[in-house]
């Protein structure tokens, strides 16, 4: 790695922290003051400049590999920081929104934070097998890292709008479960301790049960928030900023499979195998099929539609992260580091 | 205004359920329970927790039996492989699952999603004050004297800078059209996910597939294929022989490409096709592909004194080696890299800490070995050959394109905007509303965003 691109990468990673500092800090200024205005348009600032960095931390890369850069875990989890930041800067310049801002700079952070914890093979441009010699693969693969990074602020739009609809049971269990679910894929990645099937349950069985209990407990809402017609609107508005990141994710994920299959067929002869990341794959867009029905067919309840939200993140980490670090087995094992 | 209210059904995507009460009603009664949208997220959900449980389980239609039992204690194994969660994609369960769900997209799709494209031509009619009112969005506001011309031309400037297709009325309003194409999102897409279904009945009554390992210059014929059981195509008569076969590597050492020169040749032995396939670029011939997917060196020849003895080799790392035990305590190790080009010979006695080179051999040289001339005859490379024959795949192609056009029109909001000036005594009205069932929010701001630019000609009422 080269200091131009690791300085690029760490400036990246530095601005998204300062951005968090300035979002959760505009938190604390008066709803209406010209401060908060200006900490949050600076907060955007620095997002936009860590985003500008990144994008050139990842074509130095590819110049230095001279291949297209994303082709193992590490790379992949800067683009994933990439289309969290650009997906973040793109939705806030249509709607205006600073919360999902701190959200959206912690999950570029945590990621950044996961991609540097990773060990020096990961952080080495490494010659490719020949499976992943293909053109597909700069097909292939960004679609579905950056559609991956829209479901993520989809889900991050779900947790915002339980808040504001003041379903704040319904949102700590959700956070509770999103918690789990990260530690389980952070022992999975780091530790040789704990057994597979131990992670593999604490993912599944909290996602089970924390949806479950979400979607019973949203009946508990705090009366002052529902009687806070600023806070109903904010609250839509999150609904509406989830919806537009699935509108763009979904046909993202479209794509990606789809080539994927393109490319499988076109190197191994078959374009569907049931390989186990590919099959994950389809059942995260089943589920956001099923959002997306659930939605206009059924015209189901903002905070209904925040947990299937959270869901679809979920199970968005376990296709991204999960299968790998959790011990699942499959052809895409690129993201495997031990 | 029930027609219009009608219309707005199935055109404007209404956002009160206050509106079709009566007309759903109606509709509900004509369509069949299989219909229901309830179902299909039902249907979708079990069908993510089968595949989901098919993921996690390591399959033996992909990776063999053995690997449940290696990954699992016996007894849990067992249950595994009866409850059929080790070939959970060919199980009674799932077959049912997508049957059903075939039954329920097919009814749905003729029932209720391609009807609505008999409204896609049809204008929506302009809307009054009144009926501004009733939409999920709207907002009234006051006139200055007039300014109705300038308000409308404004209105008109700004909806179509956003993309908004604009009419006007013989009175004063106007009605607006954003992303119409939107409006074919669901039929494109089910009409995908329909031709999806079919181009795969066709590959699984029609198609075949199988992998089978080659040794250079032998022949790959079709005779252990797999199918489905409901199969009614046939085999090709003619085989593939593999003229050569060799491996591309990077500076370091590892397999950077695989190349085969494949010959189709027919029962008669005539040479009907040649070409050199690799990993990313199969061999086609009469539908089937055959396709580079593994590679190795398989055999090692040798002589000792002119008596040619055939040895097996293994992978060892990026090295093939060959065992040859001597007697009870020596065996002669024959190492190679991939590309074969030299042999190293070891002896390895037990009192040996570490083997010991007794010489590099090219191929087709003798090595003295003590009063025993080696020679390295050859060695013979395998090529990891998979085939297939999938007929459906040109429907099975053009459903992945037909889908990949419906979700990404679905990502367009379609949104109908209206505007009505009316005299209120003697005020000037204005009211503005619409609807968008996509992004409500984003509509609102858009609309509030065109009503503050109208401020210079509000008036303020006293
Ligand atoms: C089990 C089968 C399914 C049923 C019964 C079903 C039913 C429906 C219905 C009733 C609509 C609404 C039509 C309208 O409002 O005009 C719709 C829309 C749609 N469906 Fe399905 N669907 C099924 C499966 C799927 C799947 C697997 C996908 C995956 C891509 C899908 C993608 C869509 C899309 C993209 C729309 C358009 C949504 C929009 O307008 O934004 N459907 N579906």
């Amino acid at each position: 790695m080269t200091d131009l691109q690791m300085t690029l990468t760490n400036t990246a990673g530095v601005s998204s922290v300062m951005s968090l500092w300035v979002f959760i800090v505009s938190n604390f200024t008066g709803s209406k003051s010209r401060l908060k205005e200006r900490s949050i348009k600076l907060g955007n600032w620095v997002m936009l400049i860590g985003f500008l960095c990144l994008s050139a931390a990842i074509i130095t890369r590819g110049i230095e590999a001279e291949r297209f850069p994303l082709s193992n875990l590490y790379e992949s989890l800067l683009w994933f920081a990439w289309a969290t930041m650009g997906g973040f800067i793109y939705v806030s310049r249509a709607y205006g929104i600073y919360q999902l801002g701190w959200l959206a700079s912690l999950t570029a952070i945590i990621f950044f934070f996961y991609g540097n914890c990773l060990p020096q093979s990961q952080h080495d441009i490494m010659p490719l097998v020949p499976a992943l010699v293909s053109y597909w693969r700069w097909i292939h693969v960004p679609p579905l890292i950056v559609s991956y990074a829209m479901f993520f602020l989809a889900g991050l739009s779900g947790l915002l709008n339980l808040y504001q609809s003041g379903r704040k049971v319904t949102l700590g269990i959700m956070i509770l479960t999103i918690a789990m679910a990260s530690t389980a894929i952070g022992l999975g990645t780091f530790s040789d301790k704990v057994e597979v099937y131990i992670l593999q349950l604490m993912f599944v069985g909290s996602s089970l049960v924390g949806t479950v209990l979400g979607f019973l407990s949203l009946k508990k809402v705090d009366a002052a928030k529902s009687a806070d017609t600023e806070a109903v609107k904010r609250a839509a508005m999150y609904d509406d900023v989830g919806y537009r990141c699935v509108a763009v994710g979904f046909p993202l994920l479209t794509f990606g499979i789809i080539t994927g299959g393109l490319w499988a067929n076109h190197a191994w002869g078959s374009y569907w195998s049931w390989d186990p990341k590919e099959s994950m794959a389809l059942v995260t867009w089943l589920s956001y099929a099923a959002y997306i029905h659930l939605r206009i067919q059924r015209e189901l309840s903002a905070e209904k539609l925040s947990v299937v939200a959270v869901l679809g993140l979920l199970l968005t980490l376990l296709t991204y992260l999960g299968f790998n670090s959790l011990g699942f087995g499959g052809l895409h094992s690129y993201g495997k580091i031990k | 205004m029930t027609a219009t209210v009608d219309e707005m059904e199935t055109a404007a995507e209404p956002t009160e359920k206050t509106v079709p009460s009566q007309a759903e009603g109606k509709k509900q009664r004509r369509i069949s329970p299989l219909a229901s949208v309830q179902l299909s997220v039902f249907l979708m959900t079990l069908m993510a927790a089968t595949i989901l449980l098919g993921a996690w389980c390591p399959q033996e239609a992909q990776v063999g039996q053995e690997k449940v039992f290696e990954a699992f204690d016996r007894s849990t194994a067992e249950f595994l492989v009866r409850s059929g969660i080790t070939d959970i994609f060919h199980s009674p369960w799932f077959l049912t699952i997508t049957a059903l769900m075939t039954v329920n997209m097919v009814v749905v799709s003729f029932q209720r999603v391609f009807p609505k494209l008999k409204s896609y031509n049809r204008e929506m009619p302009f809307f009054g004050g009144k009926e501004i009112g009733k939409l999920a969005c709207n907002r009234k506001l006051y006139l200055r004297a007039g300014s109705q011309t300038a308000v409308l031309g404004q209105l008109t400037a700004a909806l179509t800078r956003l993309g908004y297709k604009v009419k006007f009325s013989q009175g004063q309003g106007l009605k607006a059209e954003f992303g119409r194409l939107g409006r074919l999102a669901p039929t494109v897409t089910h009409i995908g996910l329909l031709s999806l279904l079919t181009g795969v009945t066709i590959t699984s009554w029609t198609g075949f597939n199988g992998f089978r390992p080659v040794l250079l210059e032998e022949s790959l014929n079709f005779d252990d294929a797999k199918h489905a059981g409901l199969w009614i195509g046939k085999m090709p008569a003619w085989t593939v022989k593999v003229v050569s076969t060799r491996r591309e590597n990077y500076p370091t050492g590892e397999a950077k490409q695989w190349f085969s020169v494949l010959s189709v040749v027919d029962k008669d032995g005539k040479v009907l096709k040649t070409q050199e396939i690799s990993v990313n670029n199969p061999l086609s011939y009469e539908g089937v592909d055959i396709y580079q997917s593994s590679w190795g060196l398989d055999q090692l020849v040798v002589s000792f004194n002119g008596q040619k003895r055939k040895l097996g080799l293994n992978s060892m790392g990026q090295k093939y080696a060959a065992f040859l035990p001597l007697d009870t305590d020596t065996v002669l190790i024959m190492s190679l890299s991939s590309e074969g080009k030299e042999l190293r010979v070891f002896a390895k006695r037990k009192e040996w800490e570490a083997p010991k080179l007794l010489g590099v051999v090219p191929l087709s040289r003798t090595l003295k070995l003590g009063g025993v001339d080696m020679v390295f005859e050859k060695v013979l490379p395998v090529t990891g050959l998979q085939y297939k024959c999938d007929p459906g795949l040109p429907v099975t192609y053009g459903a992945f394109l037909i889908i990949m056009v419906g979700v990404l029109l679905a990502s367009i909001p379609h949104r109908h905007l209206w505007c009505a000036i009316e005299s209120e005594g003697e005020s000037q009205a204005l009211f503005i509303g619409g609807t968008s069932r996509k992004a409500k929010v984003g509509f609102e701001r858009s609309l509030d965003k065109l009503i503050e630019d109208l401020g210079p000609f509000k008036e303020e009422l006293k």
